[in-house]
């Protein structure tokens, strides 16, 4: 096993490779990325087919500030969970986490390996509570978060908006990340 | 009997030494380390080796049990496991005996001893209702005053009153008296790893005559357990996480 990387096993059997993101990971994230369903790519924040856009990602690799899970499976990119933190501020215990997870592997069991792992890492960075923002209508989403230990706090209706101009519901959830009994 | 409290020293041989000089110094009858001996840092053969040469009782803690079964390691986050993964690889086959035959609690005169809770080594004391739970097996389960944890690497007193009532007390320095009638929950904080914001390496000393307990710091050569932790190719954040106390 390589150093600084750990093995998961999905619920087909299949194993995967957690680790964090590195600069070589470049080319496997945009392969990723274009793997990713369209209607999963309406949820996130960025442009992520944009290679303009992982490059800038990838050149400012800081695990201080955004600490970048990937999951590998055979060698490729089949997921990517990010933890972000602020390390000075009244919000410098709190972390927020995105997930992305290929097509393929859904319904595996990885979203909540992923973000199980995310809520250990914050432990260890000493955060205190994780902040998740889901579309309310990313239901695998909501169902992963909810099975690693979130719970939904507040729904802001009609506050964000798909690349077609529609509105939708935002529901954010919180972990109580050292509450959490294993 | 003064009894020293050690835990968490997760192998940090320079902070090890200056607990124990200070130790040696104060002149306590009993060191009672409260488990995780290894992971995170560089230095597991060291602090296995220093530690025979005091007088101290020892328990597991999780790290300590993950080093002898992998298994129990899957649970770790990704930095925590390649740490004991490295540690597995590093440890001496003498010292994995010791490890192997480490309790998982101590029992003294009216204390518990245990590295999370006195039924796990993976469980935490850091809320109200944690603390409740293992007040309420102290007191009714196992008839004790008093239970010395480990595994969260903050300092912390709790206490539960004759009323029942449940909370924690703030940490002053010196003396601390304890209430005879009270029962008590007490974490000296991390020797090798500290998290609660002062970088020191931490210790307490308990006074079962005066029923007292004393919080205590010292501070070491941080930046030469940050040159073994990054020699050994540890990840780079154990190592600055010292230097900061979290």
């Amino acid at each position: 096993m390589r150093l600084y990387q750990k093995e998961g096993i999905l619920k087909d059997g299949s194993r995967v490779i957690l680790r964090p993101m590195v600069k070589e990971d470049r080319d496997g994230l945009l392969d990723f990325f274009r793997r990713v369903d369209d209607h999963d790519l309406m949820f996130l924040r960025d442009d992520v087919r944009d290679p303009a856009h992982i490059d800038e990602w990838i050149e400012h690799l800081d695990y201080r500030t955004v600490y970048p899970l990937i999951a590998e499976v055979d060698g490729r990119i089949v997921g990517n969970a990010t933890l972000h933190m602020r390390r000075v501020g009244w919000k410098r215990h709190l972390g927020n986490v995105r997930l992305v997870v290929a097509k393929e592997h859904q319904g595996k069991g990885l979203g909540t390996l992923m973000v199980n792992e995310i809520i250990g890492l914050a432990a260890e960075f000493g955060l205190e509570k994780l902040v998740a923002e889901i579309h309310l209508l990313a239901h695998t989403a909501l169902a992963t978060f909810k099975k690693a230990g979130f719970s939904a706090k507040a729904v802001f209706e009609d506050l964000v908006e798909d690349p077609s101009g529609k509105k939708g519901d935002l529901v954010v959830m919180v972990c109580n990340v050292l509450a959490r009994e294993r | 009997m003064r009894v020293a409290l050690i835990s968490d020293i997760h192998s940090n041989i320079q902070a090890l030494e200056q607990v124990l000089a200070r130790l040696d110094r104060a002149g306590v009858d009993l060191i009672l380390n409260l488990g995780d001996l290894v992971g995170y840092n560089a230095n597991p053969n060291e602090c296995l080796e220093l530690l025979q040469t005091r007088p101290v009782l020892s328990l597991a803690g999780n790290h300590d049990l993950a080093l002898l079964d992998v298994e129990l390691a899957q649970h770790f986050n990704i930095i925590a496991y390649q740490a004991i993964v490295w540690a597995q690889s590093e440890v001496r086959p003498e010292y994995r005996e010791f490890l192997k035959n480490l309790p998982l609690t101590r029992e003294g005169q009216g204390y518990v001893a245990c590295h999370g809770t006195p039924t796990s080594a993976d469980s935490y004391i850091n809320y109200h209702f944690q603390g409740k739970k293992v007040l309420k097996t102290l007191d009714k389960g196992l008839k004790l005053r008093v239970c010395f944890f480990g595994h969260t690497h903050r300092r912390a007193l709790w206490y539960k009153d004759i009323r029942g009532k449940v909370a924690t007390l703030p940490l002053k320095p010196g003396k601390i008296i304890l209430e005879p009638t009270w029962h008590y929950l007490i974490n000296p904080g991390s020797v090798g790893q500290p998290r609660d914001g002062n970088p020191d390496a931490a210790y307490a000393i308990f006074d079962d005559e005066d029923f007292s307990i004393q919080y205590l710091s010292v501070p070491y050569d941080v930046a030469a357990a940050q040159i073994s932790i990054l020699e050994a190719g540890l990840p780079k954040f154990l190592a600055e996480r010292l230097a900061q106390g979290v």
